[in-house]
C-alpha cells in the first residue's frame, strides 16, 4: 500500500517532472522569470497535459508506436486551441511574450514521452492521480522559480514592487535560469538524498531481519 | 602529488604577490575603498568556500585559500566605488557557481573570476564600467560622485587618448582598478612567466593576436599607435596575465595554449572594433573554455598514445632479449649435448688426468689425419693448440712426463709448499703469542 501511494506522490517530491528528471525545463528557463508568465504556463501546461494524456489513454494499445505519438500530439494540439484562446483572455499579452514555449507545450515530455513508459502501464484510477501529481510537480517548480528569479531581478512579485537592495538583473535571462534552476536541482537533490539515507537505513534493517 | 601541491601553492603565492603589488597601486590612487573592496571579497570568497566545502563534506585546508586569488582578481576589475553588496554577490557566484558545483578547484571549468565579471556585466553593467578619475578618493561608506566612463571606451569613441606615455604606463587614466597599472603588469607578467606560474604560451598567444591585428587594422590614427593604446586599454593586459594564462585552464603544453590565446586576443580585438563592447576579453576568455577544454581532451589523448607506443616498445624489446635468451640458451644445451654425445666414455681416472684424454685425442687424430670422434681439439681446450704445433720430442717429453722442467718445477714447487708450510707454522704461531698477550 505504501509503495502504490509513494508511487502516486513520486511526480509531485520524490521523482520530480522537473528537478528529478529534468522535463519540460526549458518554459521553466526561459519563461518563468515572472510570476505572471509562470501562472499562464502553469494553467496552460496543466490542461493541455491532463486532458491529452486522459483521452490519450483510450487509444488502442495495439497500433504501432509511431502512430500512437502521432495521435496524442494531434489530440494535444487540438486541446492546445481552446486553451490558448482562453489564455489570450486571461492572460493577455503573455502568450505573444512567451512566444514559441507556449505551442511547444503541446508536445512536452509528459505527453509524448511518459505517457508510454509511464502513465500507461498503471491502471486508470492509479494513472491519473500519478499524472495530477506529476503536472503538480512541475506547477511548483514553475511557481516557485518565478517568484523567486521575479524578487531578485526585477525587485517585484507579480509586477508589485517590493523593496529589494540590490537587484541581480541577470537572473531575469536565460542564462540565469540555467543557473538558478541549476542550484534548485542541486538542492533538490541534497534534500533527498537526505531523506534517501533514512529510506536506505531501514531498507537495509528490514534486509538483515529479514536474512 | 606533494610536487603538484608544492607547485600550486607557489603559484598561489606569486600571484598574490603580483595581485598585492597591484593593489596598493590602487590604494595610492583610490585611497583605502580599493583596499576595503579587496578586503570585502577575500573574505566573502573565504566564506562562501568554506561554506561550500562544508557542504560538499570536505576539509577546508590551506590549498582552499587559492579562491582568495580569483577574489582579489575580481576585486581589482571593478571600479574603486563598487557597491560590497554586488562585489560580494560577485565572489559568491565565482566560489560556488562557477567553481564548486564543477567539483572544486581541480576540475575547473572556467576561470571564477573571468565567470564573475560576466555576470557583473549582465545584471550591474551600469556600476561596473563607471568609475572615479585618479586621485580621487571616496569614503568607504560614502556614495561616489563625478562618475565618468573608463579611458577605454573614450578611446573606442574617439580613437585617442589624452595621457602622456608615463600617465599610462603608471595606471594615471580611469578605469578598474588594478587594470590599468600597466608598468607594473608587464612586470607581473615577466615575473609570472620567467617563474612559470602562468601559461607563457597562452599570454603571448594571446597578446600576440591582439597586438598583431591591432596593427593591421587599427583603430587609432597610425597602427603604432593602435598598439600603444590597445596594450593599455580593455583590461587586455590584465585579463591575458590572470585569466586567459590561467594554468588551471589553460591547455598545458605552449604550442596549444599559444593558439587558444590567439583565438581569445583576435576574436575580442575584432569584438572591441566592430561592436561598443567594453572588455570583452574577458568576456571571450569564458566563452573559449570549450577550447581549452578540447586541447587538454587532445593533450591527455596524445600522452596516452605516448605512453601506451612507450609500453609496447618496451615490451618488444623485452620479447626479443628473451628470444634471444632464449636462442643463445638452446644453441648452448645444444651444442653441449652434441659434445657430450660424440665424446667417448671417460673413466673417472681418466678423467681426473686430462692429459692421458689429450695425449689420446692428439695420437688419433695424428694416426687417421682426421679429428677424433669428430672433435676439433683446438676448439676444445686453447692448449691444445700449443700441444698440435709442438715438435715430436717435445710431445713425447710432454707424454712421458719425464721433462727436465716438470722435474724441475715439481721440486721448486715441494720446496714452495715446504717453506709456506714454515711461514704459515711461524705466522700461526706469531698470532698465538698476540693472542695471549692480548
Amino acid at each position: 500500500m505504501s509503495n502504490s501511494r509513494s508511487s502516486v506522490f513520486d511526480g509531485l517530491l520524490r521523482e520530480n517532472t522537473v528537478l528529478s528528471s529534468l522535463l519540460v525545463i526549458s518554459p521553466v528557463i526561459m519563461c518563468g522569470d515572472t510570476l505572471r508568465n509562470a501562472e499562464a504556463l502553469v494553467y496552460a501546461f496543466s490542461v493541455i497535459t491532463f486532458f491529452s494524456v486522459m483521452i490519450a489513454s483510450f487509444v488502442p494499445k495495439k497500433l504501432p508506436y509511431a502512430v500512437k505519438i502521432i495521435i496524442y500530439a494531434v489530440i494535444s494540439s487540438l486541446i492546445y486551441i481552446p486553451v490558448r484562446i482562453v489564455t489570450q483572455e486571461y492572460f493577455p499579452g503573455i502568450v505573444a511574450r512567451i512566444g514559441i514555449y507556449f505551442p511547444l507545450l503541446a508536445v512536452n515530455s509528459l505527453i509524448v514521452v511518459q505517457t508510454e513508459t509511464k502513465f500507461f502501464r498503471m491502471k486508470k484510477l492509479k494513472m491519473t492521480f500519478s499524472l495530477i501529481f506529476s503536472i503538480l510537480g512541475f506547477d511548483a517548480v514553475m511557481l516557485l522559480t518565478a517568484v523567486i528569479r521575479e524578487l531578485l531581478a526585477y525587485g517585484t512579485i507579480n509586477s508589485k514592487v517590493v523593496d529589494m537592495h540590490t537587484l541581480i538583473s541577470g537572473l531575469g535571462m536565460p542564462f540565469g535560469g540555467f543557473i538558478f534552476l541549476g542550484l534548485m536541482c542541486g538542492l533538490y537533490r541534497k534534500i533527498r538524498s537526505m531523506a534517501g539515507y533514512e529510506d536506505n537505513k531501514v531498507r537495509s534493517e528490514e534486509n538483515v531481519s529479514g536474512n | 602529488m606533494l610536487k603538484e601541491k608544492r607547485n600550486e601553492r607557489q603559484i598561489w603565492l606569486d600571484m598574490i604577490i603580483t595581485l598585492l603589488t597591484l593593489e596598493v597601486m590602487a590604494y595610492f590612487y583610490y585611497g583605502l575603498r580599493a583596499a576595503f573592496l579587496a578586503g570585502v571579497c577575500a573574505a566573502v570568497s573565504a566564506a562562501a568556500e568554506f561554506i561550500c566545502l562544508r557542504l560538499m563534506h570536505k576539509d577546508f585546508t590551506a590549498d582552499d585559500l587559492t579562491c582568495t586569488s580569483d577574489a582579489l582578481i575580481i576585486a581589482l576589475m571593478l571600479p574603486a566605488v563598487m557597491n560590497y553588496r554586488i562585489a560580494a554577490i560577485a565572489c559568491v557566484f565565482a566560489v560556488t557557481a562557477a567553481k564548486n558545483i564543477f567539483g572544486g578547484r581541480n576540475n575547473m571549468i572556467f576561470s571564477p573570476a573571468a565567470a564573475a565579471y560576466v555576470f557583473m556585466m549582465t545584471s550591474w553593467r551600469a556600476q561596473l564600467l563607471q568609475f572615479t578619475e585618479p586621485h580621487v578618493k571616496t569614503g568607504l561608506f560614502e556614495n561616489a560622485g563625478n562618475l565618468v566612463s573608463s579611458a577605454s571606451h573614450s578611446f573606442k569613441v574617439t580613437g585617442k587618448l589624452n595621457y602622456t606615455d608615463i600617465e599610462l604606463l603608471m595606471g594615471n587614466f580611469s578605469g578598474p582598478v588594478g587594470a590599468v597599472s600597466i608598468l607594473l603588469l608587464l612586470v607581473a607578467a615577466a615575473i609570472l612567466i620567467f617563474r612559470r606560474d602562468i601559461s607563457a604560451g597562452a599570454f603571448i598567444g594571446c597578446m600576440g593576436g591582439i597586438l598583431f591585428l591591432a596593427y593591421f587594422v587599427p583603430m587609432a590614427s597610425t597602427p603604432w599607435l593602435s598598439v600603444k593604446y590597445t596594450l593599455v586599454t580593455n583590461m587586455n593586459l590584465f585579463a591575458s596575465i590572470y585569466i586567459v594564462s590561467d594554468k588551471r585552464i589553460a591547455p598545458k603544453r605552449n604550442y596549444y595554449a599559444f593558439f587558444y590565446g590567439l583565438l581569445i586576443g583576435a576574436v575580442s580585438y575584432i569584438l572591441v572594433l566592430t561592436t561598443v563592447k567594453e572588455n570583452p576579453i574577458v568576456m571571450v576568455s569564458v566563452l573559449f573554455t570549450p577550447a581549452a577544454l578540447a586541447f587538454k581532451n587532445l593533450e591527455k589523448r596524445i600522452e596516452l598514445a605516448k605512453a601506451e607506443q612507450e609500453e609496447n616498445e618496451k615490451a618488444a624489446e623485452q620479447e626479443a632479449n628473451k628470444e634471444a635468451e632464449e636462442e643463445s640458451q638452446d644453441y648452448e644445451l645444444n651444442a653441449e649435448t652434441d659434445e657430450e654425445a660424440l665424446l667417448p666414455e671417460v673413466s673417472e681416472e681418466e678423467a681426473a688426468e686430462p692429459d692421458s684424454f689429450l695425449y689420446e685425442l692428439l695420437s688419433e687424430t695424428e694416426e687417421n689425419e682426421e679429428p677424433a670422434y669428430g672433435i676439433d681439439t683446438a676448439e676444445i681446450i686453447p692448449e691444445a693448440e700449443e700441444f698440435l704445433y709442438i715438435s715430436e720430442d717435445e710431445t713425447e717429453e710432454i707424454l712421458t712426463g719425464n721433462t727436465e722442467e716438470t722435474a724441475g718445477q715439481e721440486s721448486e714447487n715441494t720446496e714452495h709448499s715446504e717453506t709456506d708450510e714454515a711461514e704459515s707454522d711461524e705466522e700461526n704461531a706469531l698470532n698465538k703469542e698476540a693472542d695471549e698477550d692480548e
